[in-house]
């Protein structure tokens, strides 16, 4: 059985419940520390389901955290994503820790269905020897039959911004975009990659609602100052949250298809080399309109989310200092 | 309790009983090699290196070819550990070989002579996966046999301590061709490239 999440009710203080702020004072991410913010308590569902404009696949994303801890899938238990005619299984790890994320071919308007199967030949179809003649079973784990589904919120459409040079941290980008008003959330996902001629950087952040206020309404327009995504290395981050949990997976995932797999697998985890505040940035802006999904009440609670994205991309160029 | 051989083992008492008849023959030679073996199973595996002996007799036409028989034994070979979505697995494998083919050689006036080995084998094949899923998923193994054809190729230098004495170095290759074919959906070939060193007596 499947009901609709009052995520906000479950976790007052925390509207985006999962997202875990990174206030940085040193120069680099640990990957491994990069867990979400989930309740020490009961089982939690984390999936996100996201389709990027232009794309026929979707990148699905999903974990699930029992008493605050990561559970990993062994066994032959895995995540399965399916619509009417596609499926897909998420063997894949994301750079979270019991993180699964896969893409998933779609078409406009599908439901997508998230289910805890047990396959244990299916989910050894990576190895070399003969898994349908070798292969210990010890059956279905606790979580197999559990299940989750989203839906597509509507597609984003964003104003022309692409290639748009910025030369201060304190200029504003204006992101305009056609609203639906269906009362969906928006969020912007950000893959900054930053380059001094000598180093380079890359890394991830989020630009929601806990950064800045009103950032989710699905209102048609907002203004971000670039400080949200360029900062000092040597005067720390705080103003930048960066990303982690099933979003993490999901952009990675998002990039890997972008890119057609000629991506860094840990793009978004690379530790900072050079400083960003003196560098040119590229900066690749996802923003998605994100639509509550719904999970099974076996669930303790969660966050599942579908959500519709479109990207722009704009550079960051400081002045060259006169010597 | 009576020893009743199987047919592996028969082939292997008459492969043995006929090379003790005919050791007392002329133009013949017996050697024994240790080989270091690498196994590649044609595709992501990762085999460790491995070790193996080898026992060839030759009966030697005239001066430049030889028939070939004998046997390959492969110790246990372990692959290196590796970890997917379903837990952390390894593999190892055992290979056992009758080998029967032809040996060219050409004896140098030095006390050197270079050959080579071509032929066929039948070829007996275990294949062992052990797999641990984590804290409290009760770990396992599960192993499976098959036997089969395949063909061996080796070129080696031979050097003559004395007239009857020989020390060999032969690089070889032992090809199993559709490992499994019939019991799964995924067979493979097997190959197993060797160097040895072995020692021969000719009688």
């Amino acid at each position: 059985m499947i009901y609709d999440p009052l995520m906000r009710a479950y976790f007052p203080g925390f509207p985006e419940v999962v997202f875990l702020v990174f206030v940085l004072a040193g120069c680099e991410i640990d990957g491994s520390d990069n867990l979400p913010r989930v309740p020490d308590q009961g089982l939690f569902i984390l999936a996100d389901v996201n389709q990027h404009e232009g794309d026929d696949s979707a990148q699905v994303a999903a974990a699930v955290f029992n008493d605050g801890e990561p559970v990993n899938l062994v066994g032959g238990d895995l995540f399965e994503a399916r619509t009417a005619t596609e499926r897909v299984l998420l063997k894949q790890g994301g750079p979270v820790t019991g993180s699964y994320a896969a893409s998933l071919p779609v078409d406009d308007g599908v439901d997508v269905f998230l289910d805890v199967v047990h396959l244990p030949v299916e989910a050894r179809e990576d190895r070399w020897y003969p898994i349908d003649l070798l292969y210990t079973d010890p059956g279905p784990g606790e979580l197999v039959g559990k299940s989750a589904m989203v839906r597509f919120p509507p597609a984003v459409t964003i104003a022309p911004l692409s290639q748009t040079v910025y030369t201060s941290i304190s200029d504003v980008i204006d992101i305009s975009w056609d609203p639906v008003s269906e009362g969906d959330l928006m969020r912007v996902l950000a893959a900054v990659e930053c380059t001094d001629g000598l180093a380079t950087s890359s890394y991830g952040v989020v630009v929601d609602n806990e950064v800045q206020l009103d950032m989710d309404l699905d209102d048609g327009s907002e203004l971000i100052s670039l400080n949200k995504f360029i900062y000092d290395l040597d005067a720390g981050s705080d103003r930048l949250k960066f990303i982690s949990d099933a979003a993490l997976v999901l952009l990675q995932e998002l990039l890997n298809q972008l890119s057609a797999g000629n991506i860094d697998p840990d793009f978004l985890l690379k530790q900072r080399e050079a400083n960003p505040i003196e560098s040119t940035c590229e900066i690749r802006l996802f923003l998605q309109r994100q639509r509550p999904g719904r999970f099974d009440v076996t669930f303790d609670g969660g966050r599942v989310t579908g959500s519709s994205s479109a990207e722009v991309n704009v550079i960051y160029q400081p002045p060259v200092p006169f010597n | 309790m009576t020893f009743k051989p199987g047919p592996w083992q028969r082939l292997c008492i008459l492969l043995v009983s006929w090379m003790s008849f005919v050791a007392d023959a002329d133009n013949m030679q017996l050697d024994g090699n240790l080989l270091l073996t690498g196994i590649d199973a044609g595709s992501s595996d990762n085999f460790k290196s491995g070790r193996a002996i080898t026992l060839h007799y030759n009966y030697y036409f005239n001066n430049w070819l030889a028939a070939d028989a004998g046997l390959l034994l492969t110790a246990k070979t372990l692959e290196e550990s590796s970890q997917d979505i379903v837990g952390d697995y390894r593999t190892n494998i055992q290979t056992q070989a009758l080998l029967l083919g032809v040996k060219p050689r050409y004896r140098l006036e030095s006390p050197y002579e270079f050959y080579g080995r071509l032929g066929l084998q039948y070829w007996r094949t275990e294949l062992e996966v052990e797999e641990y899923f984590g804290e409290g998923i009760p770990e396992g193994s599960s192993s499976a046999t098959d036997t089969g054809y395949g063909y061996y190729l080796g070129l080696g230098v031979a050097h003559y301590i004395t007239e009857k004495f020989i020390v060999l170095f032969e690089l070889s290759h032992f090809k199993q061709l559709d490992v499994f074919e019939g019991d799964t959906a995924y067979p493979f070939d097997l190959a197993i490239n060797a160097f040895s060193l072995g020692v021969g007596y000719r009688f």
